[in-house]
């Protein structure tokens, strides 16, 4: 019988890189695709997929919060984050949303295969980059704070942080209540809660806090061109 | 009409996911691929593509840097931004460094086609994500 698995990234191009690359492995098909988080949760609970792959910067509902929804659905579902950055950070909050495989994107090429190969055998996968020490001190320690990291803020409940998301990516309220089927009363009274938790007075706090917390992921453009200097005569 | 391509990425399931796109259509070829700015120019030279495809953001050498360069090496070239930027003043800074086209990433599967048509025929393409400026596109 054959592997079948969803693939969740914002990206169709590289969705269509990923089908290709999964689809070459005998026995394992792609049996669907969403563009986002709130899609590929809908389409976990419609496929039943044997492993679900999503990227963790995600437009709507990001990676990290498709996986705990999606466990919070199931715990059965095996899910792989891939993401652009192994930071300690990152790779932390994947394995406490439950991720059973890590893989960066810059080597999905490399690695998918064996992440998916890793969860068919109920084995775990993580990119070989990831620090073994930070792994090893998350497992042992569970969530113990380590000197870099930063103070921990107020914790958010799971729609508080899709609503910080969606008004981090620029939605007014109106738009993330339509999203979420809320009222609009309901979504404001949301974000009250939110701004009061994090202390927070203006939206701009939100979005650095969702960069911060990779809710939401930016790209930085290329540095400047240096500057010309004067011709040798 | 026959185009060859060369791809640049320095994420090979994105070179990949280009690849699987562009060879869907018709007389169409990828001829290469490369990894960053540096390995554009190279393969440039080596390969003599119709169109190259190149992302902005990219170790070694970033592709505005590769398309300023390539622009005065190889005039008949012509090239494509395919990037994250969703940001017009990316673009004009692309359209600058001598590009003919520019897509964003999230857009490509929609837009791939039709601009590698317009810049293999010397014309210019670009569109930005229409829900963040829609003035522009």
């Amino acid at each position: 019988m054959a592997l079948r698995i969803l693939l969740a990234d914002d990206h169709e191009i590289v969705r269509r890189g990923l089908r290709a690359l999964l689809e070459k492995h005998e026995g394992w098909e792609v049996c669907g695709e969403a563009s986002d988080g709130r899609e590929a949760v809908d389409k976990a609970l419609q496929l039943k997929p044997d492993v679900v792959i999503v990227d963790i910067g995600m437009p709507n509902l990001n990676g990290l919060d498709t996986t705990r929804q999606l466990l919070q659905h199931d715990p059965h579902f095996k899910v792989i984050v891939l993401t652009i950055t192994d930071s300690d950070q990152v790779i932390r909050e994947a394995l406490d949303a439950g991720a059973r495989g890590f893989v960066l994107k810059s080597d999905a090429a490399r690695d998918l295969v064996s992440a998916v190969e890793a969860l068919q055998n109920k084995r775990m996968f993580f990119t070989p980059r990831v620090n073994d020490l930070v792994l090893a001190g998350f497992l042992e320690k569970g969530q113990k704070v380590s000197r870099n990291e930063a103070p921990k803020l107020p914790t958010l409940t799971a729609r508080e942080r899709e609503i910080t998301q969606l008004l981090a990516e620029g939605n007014s309220s109106k738009e993330v209540a339509s999203l979420l089927n809320l009222s609009t009363k309901t979504v404001e009274t949301h974000r009250s809660n939110i701004m009061r938790k994090l202390s927070f007075h203006s939206i701009r706090d939100l979005v650095v806090y969702a960069i911060k917390n990779n809710l939401i992921q930016i790209e930085l453009p290329p540095p400047p061109k240096s500057p010309t200097g004067p011709t040798a005569a | 009409m026959t185009i060859r391509i060369l791809v640049v990425d320095d994420h090979p399931i994105v070179r990949q996911g280009l690849k699987t796109l562009l060879e869907g259509h018709s007389g169409w070829q990828v001829i290469g691929e490369a990894s960053d700015g540096a390995e554009a120019l190279e393969k440039a030279g080596e390969l003599n593509p119709d169109v190259m495809v190149l992302d902005v953001t990219m170790p070694r050498m970033n592709g505005l840097e590769a398309c300023r360069l390539l622009r005065r090496q190889y005039p008949d070239l012509e090239i494509l931004f395919v990037t994250q930027h969703d940001s017009p003043q990316m673009m004009r800074e692309a359209l600058e460094a001598g590009a003919r086209g520019y897509v964003v990433k999230s857009n490509a599967a929609r837009d791939l086609l039709a601009a590698v048509e317009a810049v293999s025929q010397h014309r210019v393409f670009t569109a930005l994500n229409e829900r963040t400026y829609p003035h522009v596109s």
